[in-house]
Formats: C-alpha cells, structure tokens, sequence
C-alpha cells in the first residue's frame, strides 16, 4: 500500500510547477482571458515538451506513460489555470486510444500526440453538443451518446463558437450527422477521461485555496489579520477539507485506470463527484474569504470560479456520478451476499 | 502508486482473516456487564494468539506490525463484526504513552497486563470546567511523603468501572503557567478516595462516568514522565487517540453503509432516486475518508509524520458517520425510530462523534494554525 508518486512522477510534478508559474502567470491568465484568446507560444511549449502524448502510446508519437502521469500535468495546469487546448485534447485522445479502433488510433493519435491536429469530447444527444471545449480549434470530436461514442472529423461538422461564463477556455456548440462509432470499451475511455478532467479541478481548488489563505494572512480588519477570526479560519479548515477529500478520490482514480480495471468506474464516478464539489465550493468560498475585493474583476480568483463551474458540468454532472456510485455499490453487494 | 497490499501485507492480512474466522465468538451479548465481560475474553483470546497488540514493538510483547498491517488489523476486526478487545484504551493510548515515557520498571509493570487485558486502563483527563481547554485542568495533587495525594473531578471517563489504572493528570503546581503545571500520574482505581458515578448519555446508556476524587493516594513512583511534564505527556496520548482510532471507525462506517444499502434495496427504496442520489454522496465521503486515511499512512511512512491530509481524517468520519445515521433513519422511515431497530440508537450515539476525541471545531483551529499557517484565533 503506497499512495505516493515515483521519483519520475515527483519530476514531473516539480517541472509542470516551475514551468507553469513562470508561463503562466496570474498576468498571463488574465491577458488570455481577456482577450478570449489562447497563449499560442505556451501551447508550442507544452507540445514540444512531449506533454501533449505523455498518457499515448509510443507506436502514434506520444510517451507511453499513463493516466497517473496525465493526471499530475492536468493538475498542474488547473493550477496554473493554464490557457490552452491541451486537457481537451488529452480527453480526446483517451477516448480514441481506449475505444478507437485501429484504424482510428492510427489515423488521429500521432496528431493529439504532437499536437498538431487535436481533439475534443463532450456529451451530446441527437447528434448536437451544447457545449464543446475547443471544437473549433480541434481536428476530430468525440461525442458521446449515452453508451455509444462517435467520431467526426471538425470539417463534416458544424461547430458554432459560443461565449460563456467562462473565458478562460473557447468552447462551441457542435452539430453533426454520421461520423464513426469508437467500437471499444466507451465506458473505460470515458473513465479514464473524467479522472483527467477532475485532476484539473483538483489543481484549481489548490490554487483557489491557497488565493484565499493567502488574503486572510494580509487582509487586517480590527486591527486584526482576518485569518485570525474563526469564522474565516474554519472557512479556509474547510476548503483544505474539500481539496484534499478530492486529491484523495482522484488519485485513487488515475490508479485504477492504470493498474485496476476492475475499480475504474467506481473510482472515476468518485473522482468526477468530488472534485467538481470541491472545486465548486473551494472558489466560491475563497471568493467569500477575498470580502468586497473578491466580487470584483480586478481579483483574480473568479478566472478559477468560472472555469470550476464549466468543468464541473462537464462529461455529466454530480448527480449522475453519484447514481452511479449507488448502482455500482448495490450491484456488487448483491454479488457478495449471492456468493 | 500502488493501492494494493504488497506480499507480506496480504500475507499479514490472510493469516489474520484465518484466524478471525476460526475463531469468532458470536454476537456480544445484551447488557453492559456482560458484553464488557465478552469482550475481555475476546482480549484473552487475542493476547494468547499474539494478536492482541500488533502495533506494539516484539520486545513488549507486540508483532512489529507496520501502520498498514496495524490497519489491516482493525479493518479486518471491523469487516468480520468481531468485537474490538475491552482494553482498547490501555492497547491504544495507555500502551504507547508508556512505552515512550515510562521507566524501565514501569514498562515491566504494566504493559503485560494492558495486552492481556487482566489490567483495564480509563482515561482521566477531562474535567467539568475542562474541556477543549484541556489544560486549565484543576483538580490537584498535593505532596505527603512519597505519595500524592488527589483531589479533584473527571469526567467522561469510559469503562471507569472496569478498570485498575487511570492514566490522569492533575495540577502540582498551582503557581507555574497552566501548561507547566501539571503531571501525569497512573492512578490505582481500586481505593477508598476514587467514587465512580455512572454518566447517562443521550442514548440512555451510561457508557461513560464521572470520577469523584478525595484524597485518592498515588506513590511517587507511578508519576510518568516527571513532575511538571503532564501536558507534553498527554499530548502523546492524545496523538496515540486521533491517529489509532482512525481505520476502525473508518471501516465501522463502511459497514454500516453496505447494511443500509441492502435494508435499502430489500425495501425497493433504491428505486427512489432522491434516496439513490444521498446514499451515492454517503459512499463518496466514506470511500474519500478510506483513501484518505491510507494516504496519511503513506506519509508518515515515508516522511515520518502525516501530510495536510491527516489532521482531516477524524473531521471527515465524524461528520460522514452523523450525515449517515440521520440518512439512514430518514430513509427507512419512523420504524427505524423505534425500539426494533438500532439505527435510532446509532444516530442518537453519533451526535457525540463531533465531540468526542477532539471536537470539530477544535480539530479546525489546530488545521487553521498548524497546517494552514493562519494567525492564531482572536
């Protein structure tokens, strides 16, 4: 039993830290942001560190490791509140590597490997995506229809680029008829890809955390530093609570997907529910401890807060992972008390 | 990463499960006397097996169990629904404190007993007007001869009954700083000045007591740790009880969610999906405290103390185990309420989880100040 990283993922994690805090900045993030514009020559960076294929095989280009290493960079770039493409393209590329087939890993893989031809996924019904992370910057996109995942190149689809609450990131809503099914395990590619997703909540909730902790050490009011107060020092208790139960939950779902198929749903259906609470109530909670400055554009923490509120909707929401979470855990102790 | 139990761990783990298995006693019987009589045989029966103390070093009689095997064990007692052993104070708290500050003859005195469970141990800190504040305890000892003399109250003093040992502190010198002026002491029960009056608790129970002392006699040489030194040697013990506990409630919960899930689904209540969706966020805060626990595990192997995640974990099983019982009995309707059942009796019992070992609002000053940095409380 050994819940720490390896040397190499230690390296990887200090890496994304030093790089990300010098290339992505609170300056950086806004200017991308308030430009609805991404940072070209960062994205160029992470490309040609290799990070773009860190979790792709090495036959299509990419580094052959696995969703643990993914998961320490999405993290990092949560924390960084990093403006690019990369997460939508890694969950693209999971998809296709886990439920593509041949054909198709071979066509789109060394693309989202390098970076140079990227993809997206989101759910849709009907053959329309309300709500597409970079669809319009993207080569391929998966969507995903209760069990079934199709895959449609950017061009026979029809991708309407759309403002949210969030400028951080570009989204799009997709329309498209055809394309071709992913004929593997849907379930698993979209397991894996929630674990990701929720590591870049994870990261945003650190920040977000430690953005508040921060505050309430300078802030004075009553002569008095506010962290000093309970009402605000309990506040910042619970955002560690928060964080950490997400770290928890996450990490055991990078494990599973690369060492314990059989506790993958489970895990990632924890993972998916845990950071998006955790992200959620960790911005908006540091928005509290932040006061009057907190509300205002000027503070940087509501980039995090808006970026939370689309990612925890994204690839479903809470309340279906925690039906999942009950369907699961009723079926198995079915099994066990029947066996 | 690796989420699995590695060779020995499972080995450890089959050996114990074996063992459990073959030798089970049953349910605890009905009434208080008689359930803490079945549990000090269960305690006999795990002494003799050498399973009584596996987180103790082999030179005092333990298996030099590691922190997961250590984890293992209580995951496994909790998991089989076999009785946790009826000294768990003195194998838990008493024990360790011991071996840490103890001389040599106290450690040849008294931890055999505490493993065997022929010696019980009761916990003698809390006072009426001492509480979170621990350390503006009052009641006092006075020198006579080469014995202290106590006088003075406790409170929620579990199995006092039952036991021969307190491990109590109390004030020597009324004129030093109130961390400095106390002492730890192990305190013969067994003696005219010691009155053990039963506490009733919500539940109607009296698990717990009230300790009356008056003039209560103690040798000098049962001082642990030196004069002036209680405080620093009771925060060994405290450690001892947030750090120990941890696994066995964890699991005590697990538990107790499989139980309602499948009263639950028997009941066709599943189908409910209100229902499905707060038992769904009940497993994820039970599974986020498990995997919590075990990284705190991780961390104090690896980097001798746990990280930000191990102060969390007492805070999380209190709060996850109260949402539960109060699900649970809202979930199975007012039957549950009623004398047939027992979830009214475990929701009434887990409104003290927050309380006890450390209330949740103390656990997020010392999380404030120690882990966060923040400036200490106004």
């Amino acid at each position: 039993m050994n819940f720490d990283f390896t040397e190499d993922q230690h390296e990887i994690k200090r890496t994304a830290r030093e790089l990300l805090a010098k290339r992505s900045g609170i300056e950086q993030i806004r200017e991308a942001a308030e430009g609805e514009a991404y940072d070209e020559s960062l994205f160029t960076e992470l490309r040609e560190l290799g990070w773009t294929g860190i979790a792709i095989d090495e036959q299509y280009g990419g580094a052959g490791l696995g969703v643990v290493e993914l998961m320490i960079l999405s993290e990092e770039l949560g924390y960084a509140l990093a403006a690019s493409p990369f997460l939508p393209n890694a969950l693209g590329g999971l998809m296709i590597a886990h439920a593509g087939s041949d054909e198709q890993r071979e066509k789109w893989l060394p693309g989202i490997a390098s970076g140079e031809a990227t993809a997206t996924v989101a759910f849709a019904s009907d053959g329309t995506a309300e709500v597409v992370p970079d669809a319009d910057g993207a080569a391929v996109i998966v969507l995903i229809d209760g069990e079934d995942a199709t895959l449609i190149a950017r061009d026979d689809a029809q991708v309407e680029p759309l403002a949210t609450i969030d400028p951080t990131r570009r989204y799009a809503r997709v329309t498209a008829s055809g394309g071709e099914p992913l004929p593997g395990d849907v379930a698993g590619a979209l397991a894996r890809a929630e674990v990701a997703l929720s590591a870049e909540m994870v990261g945003i909730a650190q920040r977000t955390q430690e953005m508040g902790i921060e505050y309430a050490k300078e802030r004075k009011q009553f002569d008095t530093p506010i962290g000093a107060f309970q009402a605000i020092s309990h506040r910042c208790a619970q955002m560690l609570f928060d964080t950490e139960g997400a770290r928890s939950a996450t990490y055991f779902g990078g494990w599973a997907a690369d060492a314990d198929e059989s506790q993958l749903a489970f895990a990632a259906a924890i993972a998916k529910a845990a950071a998006s609470e955790a992200a959620l109530s960790v911005t908006a909670s540091s928005i509290q401890v932040h006061g009057g400055i907190g509300f205002t554009w000027e503070a940087d923490v509501h980039w995090f807060f808006k970026r939370a509120q689309l990612d925890a909707a994204m690839l479903g929401g809470t309340g279906k992972q925690r039906a999942r979470v009950t369907q699961l855990t009723a079926a198995s102790l079915a099994t066990a008390g029947g066996a | 990463m690796d989420l699995t139990f590695n060779e020995s761990e499972s080995a450890f783990r089959d050996e114990l499960r074996a063992w459990i298995k073959a030798n089970h006693p049953g349910d605890e019987p009905a009434g208080e006397d008689e359930g803490y009589a079945f549990r000090r045989d269960w305690q006999r029966q795990l002494y003799e097996a050498g399973w009584a103390a596996v987180h103790w070093p082999s030179e005092f009689g333990g298996r030099d169990a590691t922190l997961v095997e250590a984890a293992i064990f209580n995951e496994e007692l909790a998991r089989a629904r076999a009785p946790f052993p009826a000294n768990v104070l003195g194998l838990l708290l008493a024990g360790p404190t011991l071996m840490i500050w103890g001389t040599d003859e106290q450690k040849q005195r008294y931890l055999d007993p505490i493993m065997s469970g022929d010696e019980i141990w009761c916990q003698g800190f809390s006072e009426p007007e001492a509480g979170s504040d621990l350390a503006s305890l009052k009641s006092k000892a006075v020198r006579d001869g080469d014995d202290w003399l106590i006088t003075g109250q406790k409170v929620w003093t579990s199995g006092a009954q039952y036991s021969k040992w307190c491990m109590f502190v109390a004030r020597t010198d009324f004129d030093a700083p109130k961390h400095k002026g106390l002492t730890y002491f192990i305190l013969d029960m067994e003696q005219e000045g010691v009155e053990i009056r039963p506490l009733r608790q919500i539940t109607g129970d009296p698990e717990f007591n009230e300790l009356f002392l008056e003039n209560a006699r103690v040798p000098n040489a049962n001082v642990l740790g030196g004069e002036g030194n209680g405080w620093t040697v009771a925060l060994t013990t405290l450690m001892n009880e947030r750090a120990g506990l941890a696994f066995g409630l964890q699991v005590g919960m697990t538990v107790a969610l499989d139980e309602l899930t499948e009263e639950l689904a028997a009941s066709g209540k599943l189908d409910d999906p209100m229902i499905a969706d707060e038992l769904g966020a009940l497993r994820i805060k039970c599974e986020i405290l498990r995997l919590t626990a075990y990284r705190g595990l991780t961390a104090t192997m690896k980097y001798g103390q746990p990280g930000p995640e191990g102060s969390l974990t007492k805070w999380m099983w209190s709060q996850g185990n109260q949402e539960l019982m109060q699900f649970a009995t809202k979930a199975l309707g007012p039957q549950a309420l009623t004398g047939s059942s027992t979830w009214g009796r475990a929701m009434l019992r887990s409104r003290g989880n927050s309380i006890e070992g450390g209330t949740t609002e103390v656990l997020k000053n010392i999380i404030a100040e120690r882990v966060l940095g923040l400036p200490r409380k106004k």
